[in-house]
């Protein structure tokens, strides 16, 4: 194996894991300053422009003290982390964050913001219902705008046209790389194991996207020199907002289970639909989410989740199912359902497990796991 | 000899298969994971079966403290092996399995065959567990032995809506002081287990043969109202307790002799 891709695969899991070292890295080595990105899609592309160097905002364990205040224990625990570290001032050095209105907890997390954490300008967005539709459209392209106009503000730059086509020309190369790894790590499950393949991918959320980009090209070119290893390993499709904590993926990698595909948020759903030929970036930014087919957060008039994920397993040769069900989040337990018909249609069986992000007791999930890959052997 | 050892939140369990795969001892002690429970029902099923440890061939553990038995050849979950022991004490025709224990709740679907297909669990709650009873029987005043037999002598029907065990202890301290009678009490007790599990079986998609295991199909009643509750017969599995210990002991069996399908 060569020192080059696992030296590779190394820096990225390290700044995967050390989310505030690594953003204080960027901005030391950049010059330039950051601003926050809220779950679960953000015009990112923007925000580079702008100058500024977006950062994901997934949350994180931590211990809940203030945040109780304002999102009671029964609502999710990624905003409820958020939030806390907000009020901890451990996010003060964003110059704004950006929270899209994908749910209902967002919505209120955009009003919180104000009163608890009001060092921090808030920018709120929200997307259409209805995506594809010409006033669809219009209304995405004047939040885009907006957000635009906001961020001109606390910059004080104006940002160009030639600088929108740049930044989405950086997150495309990024993309498309993303496409890539993913489609690479299936060939690894070992090198890549669940634990790898997500902190790889997480560590984009707290880095410059073109130097990110370099890097996993280093992971790609290795990855397809190594060659495919040999089985050996379950293979599984993984589904959900975000499969952390980082245990549950551990516990994933210690049975033998390797994530052959994943429809997450946090991961595929970022970079899995490439940009249209023509139009202005932001234009295809646009297009980007109106093509988007399979996310819990985008409205379907006819939901494509189930046939989307019978597909994904296909593909992969897959034996099963995991669905990542962060605790109190309505919107993924709307579809569960539906993805369970679809996998009971093609015999596949489905491991449900209830995630949290202050879990400290993992005896449960490691029962559910075990027995899963007991019951895929 | 082969040994198969479930140690649970609250018991242990153990259980040896000879040679020809006959059970020759299983036991329980009311001790679980990190006391001697462990240790002690090791040494009682030693001693029912008659033999040393150095006559274990091998040795699979199971339950929630399987993976601190150090002991063990193999650890496989709780699942796989109430399945196996299920399908090693009742053969043919079960395709559900209900394990109500101390800490946590299971249905298990098996196929033809006795392999686990899905299963459910119970989420970081006692509601619908073992753990449930015991609270309701000391709010009760009775041995958890006793709660079965109050239960059966009800003649009213008194719902306890809460599902949090601790709402719930709250709101049979109300009924019992606005006069309700104990038995009732004790009835609505079990009832709310049966929705609970009920709920659990519909999400899998039960089918007959029922069969019932873990500490709490020693409770007749128990087992009868989660019958009435699924429209189903529930049977309870011989050994209820032991069931786990005993698939470990199939399990440990199997692997000995190379039959194992490769179940861990």
């Amino acid at each position: 194996m060569a020192a080059e891709l696992l030296e590779a695969i190394g820096l990225l899991e390290e700044n995967a894991l050390h989310p505030a070292r690594t953003i204080a890295r960027t901005i030391r080595e950049t010059g330039k300053d950051a601003v926050g990105c809220f779950p679960i899609y953000t015009p990112d592309e923007i925000v580079y422009a702008a100058g500024f160097i977006p950062v994901g905002m997934w949350g994180g364990k931590t211990e809940i003290h203030g945040a109780d205040k304002y999102l009671p224990g029964f609502c999710c625990s990624i905003m409820r982390s958020n939030m806390e570290m907000g009020i901890r001032n451990a996010y003060d050095f964003l110059k704004a964050v950006i929270i899209p209105a994908f749910c209902d907890t967002l919505k209120c997390v955009c009003e919180n913001w104000k009163v608890a954490v009001p060092q921090i300008p808030l920018i709120p967005m929200v997307y259409p219902q209805n995506r594809n539709t010409d006033c669809g459209m219009k209304y995405m392209e004047d939040e885009f705008r907006r957000v635009q106009a906001e961020l001109e503000k606390i910059s004080g730059e104006t940002i160009g046209d030639a600088a929108l086509e740049t930044a989405f020309g950086v997150y495309e190369n990024y993309r498309r790389e993303m496409r890539t790894f993913v489609a690479e790590a299936q060939k690894h499950p070992t090198l890549i194991d669940a634990r790898t393949r997500h902190l790889i991918i997480k560590a984009g959320f707290f880095m410059d996207k073109a130097e990110y980009t370099k890097i996993i090209r280093v992971v790609n070119a290795g990855l397809a020199a190594a060659g495919s290893e040999a089985g050996g390993v379950r293979k599984v499709v993984v589904t959900g907002l975000l499969t952390e904590p980082i245990e549950v993926l551990e516990i994933l990698r210690d049975n033998g289970i390797a994530v052959a595909s994943d429809d997450v948020a946090q991961e595929s759903r970022q970079f899995r639909v490439p940009a249209r030929d023509t139009g202005t970036a932001i234009e295809k930014m646009i297009g980007r989410i109106a093509d988007q087919r399979g996310c819990t957060f985008l409205y379907e008039e006819k939901k494509t989740k189930g046939a989307m994920l019978q597909e994904m397993i296909r593909q992969t040769d897959s034996v099963g199912l995991i669905v990542c069900m962060m605790k109190f989040c309505d919107p993924e337990e709307f579809d569960y359902p539906i993805v369970k018909q679809a996998m009971d249609e093609i015999r596949i069986p489905v491991l449900y497990l209830e995630i949290e992000q202050q879990m400290e007791s993992f005896e449960q999930v490691r029962t559910r796991i075990q027995s899963f890959a007991e019951m895929l052997s | 000899m082969y040994l198969g050892i479930d140690i649970g939140s609250s018991s242990s369990k153990a259980a040896i298969l000879d040679a020809g795969k006959t059970l020759v001892a299983s036991c329980v002690v009311n001790m679980g994971t990190g006391t001697n429970g462990p240790g002690d029902v090791l040494a009682e099923a030693l001693r029912l079966a008659g033999i040393d440890r150095g006559d274990v061939r091998y040795t699979v553990a199971t339950g929630y403290g399987r993976i601190l038995y150090d002991a063990a050849d193999k650890q496989i979950t709780e699942i796989s092996c109430h399945a196996k022991g299920i399908h090693y004490l009742m053969e043919e025709g079960v395709r559900t399995v209900v394990d109500i224990g101390g800490q946590d709740a299971k249905v298990i679907k098996l196929d033809a065959g006795g392999s686990v297909v899905d299963f459910v669990m119970n989420e970081k709650c006692a509601a619908g567990t073992g753990r449930f009873l015991e609270v309701m029987a000391r709010v009760l005043g009775c041995g958890i032995q006793e709660l079965s037999d109050l239960a059966g002598q009800a003649r009213n029907d008194i719902p306890i809506s809460s599902v949090c065990t601790v709402f719930a202890e709250s709101e049979v301290i109300s009924r019992l002081a606005s006069g309700a009678a104990r038995e009732d009490v004790a009835k609505g007790a079990h009832a709310s287990i049966a929705k609970r599990i009920s709920g659990m079986c519909n999400r899998i998609g039960y089918a007959p043969i029922i069969a019932m295991s873990g500490g709490v199909a020693l409770n007749r009643n128990m087992v009868k109202m989660l019958g009435n509750e699924l429209g189903e017969p529930v049977v309870a599995s011989p050994h209820p307790q032991e069931v786990g210990a005993i698939g470990a002991a199939v399990y440990a069996y199997e692997r000995a002799a190379g039959k194992d399908g490769g179940a861990a």
